[in-house]
């Protein structure tokens, strides 16, 4: 009998996909996370040592998940024949009505998981791994800004560019997730003024004047 | 006239500045807000919309001099403020930055599910032009021009909580009733609402150049219901002058007063058969091509006459209602210009000055030509105006006197009657 089980389970091997799969459906209809890894397992007719060969944790799923939106969203704007003939700020524009897009498709799982952090400067463990595509893809477009002029370089200030984007971003999807407007016009809207002033702001303007203003009475006192 | 003239901010330019100055300082209350909120959660939102009331309350007494002055005179009645904040806010969008490409793109793909790359054969990246809630790409198409209409996002969304903010300032500001004020801003909530609506000015736009088709020397465009969605609007780009540019080649008064005889058959024939009307003759909706037809755009703004209110109003414009012995009280009391609860000294005041203004603004219906060209007739019209504006009487009334309907037929005709002045057209009215 317990052979006979244990036969079922292997032919029906599980895999990382159908864990992750099996997971986001208990969240999504019971509304929280499995009791334990072990009944989340009994339920699909396995072993709990099954799970560990692809996750540690729940929460390394949600990582996983989280990183899966930012891959498939750089994947979509990569693919899209106009992208290579943007400006960074087209570039971010594009990141982010696009992540946006994909969001919708999940939308009661990202209103599930997603927490904004108390602290900004805390990560939680779930979206690490997508706040690393995150960053990779904002360094990437910050480069590529300073090489054409589109952001100007600034001592110390400049190497924190990604994180005023990273709490864009953030701004954005809590905004979201709070948009009750049709088709979400808002949030488009929200996209296009805040990256919009993180532009402005990263490009040369009264800041630089007022930088070199201050510098100009300091030396002259 | 003249000061009159410069005190009016007609142009673009000046009317987008001065609601600039009020976007920027909503935008400030706005940071102020959150500013504070940084410190204390508890801060309630009503500090907010207190500050943002106050100052739209100042922009608009800016207007009360003004633009609101003469659309309060062609109402008639003290409540064409409403048309002071259609201005307001189709103003206000003058202001908002252009949309970026990738929103554009991101327009189409929720709207047509398709890039403007896929749809188009070229399609410009940067807007040609700003329409008062979107912008306008120039495309082309198996051969044709096409202009494209893209509408901001959340523009639809955000007038009704505007128009929220503004209600009550209004009635304090204008000493009307609730109620009354209900009416005026419900027809231009509506009219507003519709004009985001781009699903309908398609069906509109058709509709009615089908039916104007047989006019001449009229040139619309025609529409793409296939290119077309309820942000999207895709119809043929029309080359031409506008108004001003096509003055400035010195066309004879012959060519003149053709293109002023157009535009006057164009809304006659609208009003008097279709019974409804493009209710936005702003300049910008009109272009003269080269082979001098004149061509119109912009169905967004289309008011519907009801066959009552029709009657009434157009009894105003007739031969017979000027003579003694006629008896225009009724007439008044059926359009609403004088009401119940009026004692009789107010309504020998009222019907005395609406008499005077029913002879000014229908004196162009009651001769055969009408040269709008005359400069002393466009005098008198803002010399009435302003002693009527500044009458205690009208100041202080509470009643609103009118008719809802009348608040875009009358917008239509000033529009109408300016562009003709602006021609110098002399012209067969009847």
């Amino acid at each position: 009998m317990e052979k006979a089980v244990k036969k079922k389970a292997t032919k029906a091997s599980l895999s990382a996909v159908a864990i992750m799969k099996a997971y986001k459906k208990h969240l999504l209809t019971e509304g929280s996370q499995p009791k334990s890894v072990f009944v989340f397992m009994e339920h699909l007719n396995e072993e709990e040592e099954e799970f560990y060969k692809y996750f540690s944790s729940f929460e390394a799923i949600d990582a996983e998940l989280w990183k899966s939106f930012a891959e498939r969203t750089i994947k979509a704007i990569k693919s899209d024949k106009a992208y290579n003939g943007y400006g960074a700020r087209e570039k971010m524009l594009a990141f982010l009505f696009t992540l946006v897009e994909v969001l919708k498709k999940d939308r009661s799982y990202v209103k599930l998981t997603f927490k904004r952090p108390d602290k900004p400067e805390l990560v939680p463990a779930w979206l690490r791994d997508f706040k690393k595509e995150f960053d990779a893809f904002s360094m990437e477009v910050i480069e590529e800004g300073i090489g054409s002029e589109e952001i100007v370089k600034r001592p110390i200030l400049s190497e924190r560019y990604y994180d005023g984007l990273w709490l864009q971003i953030l701004f954005i999807i809590s905004f979201w997730l709070k948009d009750t407007s049709k088709g979400f016009e808002r949030t488009d809207a929200a996209i296009e003024k805040s990256a919009n002033l993180s532009f402005e702001l990263m490009g040369r303007g009264p800041l630089d004047l007022m930088l070199d203003f201050g510098k100009f009475l300091y030396q002259n006192r | 006239m003249k000061d009159e003239q410069t005190s009016i901010p007609t142009s673009k330019v000046q009317r987008a500045t001065r609601f600039l100055k009020t976007g920027a300082k909503v935008g400030g209350n706005y940071l102020k807000h959150y500013g504070k909120k940084m410190f204390d959660s508890e801060l309630s939102r009503d500090q907010l919309d207190n500050d943002n009331a106050a100052d739209i309350y100042d922009s608009l007494s800016e207007l009360k001099g003004s633009a609101l002055k003469i659309a309060q005179m062609l109402s008639m009645d003290k409540n064409v403020l409403p048309t002071a904040y259609q201005d307001k806010f189709a103003m206000s969008q003058y202001s908002a930055p252009p949309l970026s490409y990738p929103l554009v793109v991101q327009t189409f793909r929720k709207y047509l599910g398709k890039t403007p790359d896929d749809l188009f054969e070229t399609f410009t990246k940067n807007a040609v032009n700003a329409a008062s809630i979107g912008q306008v790409h120039k495309a082309t198409l198996d051969g044709k021009t096409l202009a494209v209409k893209i509408q901001y996002p959340g523009v639809a969304d955000s007038i009704s909580s505007d128009l929220k903010i503004v209600r009550p300032i209004a009635s304090r500001m204008f000493k009307i009733g609730t109620a009354e004020l209900e009416q005026y801003i419900g027809e231009v909530e509506s009219k507003l609402i519709e004009e985001t609506d781009y699903s309908l000015e398609l069906k509109r736009s058709m509709e009615i150049t089908g039916l104007c088709g047989h006019l001449e020397g009229i040139k619309f465009p025609t529409y793409y219901p296939e290119l077309s969605s309820d942000r999207i609007l895709v119809m043929d780009w029309i080359n031409g002058l506008h108004i001003k540019e096509w003055l400035a080649t010195n066309p004879s008064q012959e060519q003149k007063n053709e293109i002023g005889q157009r535009l006057w058959d164009f809304y006659d024939f609208q009003i008097h058969s279709l019974k409804q009307v493009h209710a936005d003759p702003h300049p910008g909706n009109f272009m003269i091509t080269d082979d001098n037809k004149l061509g119109i755009i912009d169905f967004g703004c289309v008011k519907e006459i009801p066959e009552d209110f029709y009657e009434q109003y157009f009894k105003l414009m007739k031969d017979d209602v000027l003579n003694p012995d006629y008896n225009l009280k009724d007439l008044f009391f059926e359009l609403g210009f004088l009401s119940d609860k009026d004692t009789e000294k107010e309504k020998a005041f009222y019907l005395e000055i609406f008499t005077e203004m029913i002879e000014l603004l229908g004196r162009p219906f009651r001769s055969k030509t009408f040269d709008f060209g005359d400069d002393t007739y466009f005098k008198q019209i803002f010399e009435v105006g302003d002693r009527v504006s500044k009458m205690k009487e009208i100041r202080n009334s509470k009643t609103a006197r009118g008719n809802r309907h009348g608040l875009y037929i009358n917008r239509t005709y000033f529009g109408l009657y300016n562009l003709l002045n602006e021609l110098k057209a002399e012209v067969i009215t009847s």
